[in-house]
């Protein structure tokens, strides 16, 4: 009875081979038992195709957006950090390596060479260590203090939102 | 007033930043969505925590969408895992999402109220009632084939199986269907009687 049944539901959703469609076609013209079986199945496949769809609350597509638009409010904190702050720490950084850079290549001894630079333009190269006060080292500890409590605050809001997604 | 434009091109005007394309396409496929969520979680309240949440999903990955299959088959593809996934986190296990008995109190229930409205019934609400007598899958499966426009190789790929599996799985579907939408009959019948 499987069979028949099998058979049918595939002729009546048109998903047999052409051959297979001529074969069916010709068992319910010719056998009774396929016959009866076919208008059963198709009165069924008729009730099927009324089957009516659940109605979703008024306010449904209202709370999707709502939804999309607080996502979309927290985003910029997750995904697109403040431009300005990478350029500043960039900024900060190549002051401090250029300093550096001149300071050393000021310092530079190398006797042993014999190597003679002559620096066509009488170049006054500040005394860092005149600078390097107390104040200023304790204002350089304070910078990269914030500087790291910053990135520490952007991966614990990832790891909010990580969570919450 | 809903927008006369194809799913894609909706799409496109929503990557484009225009949020009002994706509200349209929510009232499109929000009925249909919502009645998946249903088929899976049964209840009103769940079924609406997991539709909003597919359609919040779609719009974060509405940019990975290949525009090789239809809008809708995707769409439902989210339905689904977001559904398993809604089941798991209610701590509802493997054995009662796939076990029968778990709808014969459903089954029960609705019997009970069928008595008090019997001269309100149809063959349509009878058959409704056997829906959601159905597993999930089976549910699931009929209301993809008859009200999702989709075909058995749609459902396959939002359901993650093969066609022929869904083939199978229909006909099985069908058949249980059927069965339950017959005992629903008879026993309005002696109910009448």
């Amino acid at each position: 009875m499987n069979d028949i049944e099998e058979q049918l539901w595939n002729y009546i959703d048109g998903t047999c081979t052409a051959d297979e469609q001529q074969t069916i076609s010709a068992l319910i013209a010719q056998d009774e038992a396929y016959r009866v079986k076919y208008q059963e199945l198709l009165l069924l496949n008729k009730d099927f195709e009324t089957i009516e769809l659940d109605e979703p609350p008024m306010a449904f597509t209202y709370n999707v957006m709502e939804g999309i638009r607080a996502e979309h409010a927290r985003q910029p904190l997750k995904a697109a950090p403040n431009k300005r702050i990478i350029i500043g720490i960039s900024i900060f950084f190549l002051v401090t390596l250029v300093c550096l850079l001149v300071y050393t290549l000021a310092n530079i001894n190398l006797p042993a060479a014999d190597i003679k630079v002559t620096v066509p333009v009488k170049l006054k190269v500040p005394e860092l260590s005149n600078y390097m006060t107390k104040p200023v080292v304790q204002a350089f500890f304070f910078i990269d203090v914030i500087l790291g409590l910053f990135l520490f605050d952007g991966y614990l809001r990832n790891k909010k939102f990580a969570k919450q997604a | 007033m809903q927008s006369k434009l194809s799913d894609i091109e909706l799409i496109e005007q929503t990557l484009a930043g225009n949020q009002a394309a994706y509200a349209d396409l929510v009232k499109r496929h929000q009925r249909f969505v919502f009645t998946l969520a249903m088929r899976f979680a049964k209840r009103r309240e769940d079924a609406e925590e997991i539709a909003q949440d597919c359609f919040i999903k779609a719009y974060r990955s509405l940019a990975s969408f290949q525009k090789q299959s239809k809008f809708s088959t995707w769409l439902y593809s989210i339905v689904y895992t977001t559904a398993m996934t809604f089941l798991r986190k209610k701590r509802v296990d493997t054995d009662s999402i796939d076990d029968e008995n778990t709808y014969i109190q459903v089954e029960s229930q609705s019997s009970a109220y069928d008595v008090n409205n019997a001269e309100n019934k149809s063959r349509s609400f009878y058959l409704n009632q056997a829906i959601e007598q159905l597993l999930p899958d089976d549910a699931v499966i009929i209301t993809m084939f008859y009200k999702g426009e989709q075909s058995l190789e749609e459902i396959g790929q939002a359901l993650g199986m093969e066609a022929n599996t869904v083939k199978v799985k229909l006909f099985r579907a069908r058949q249980r269907l059927k069965e339950k939408l017959e005992r629903n009959l008879k026993h309005e019948a002696k109910e009448l009687i």
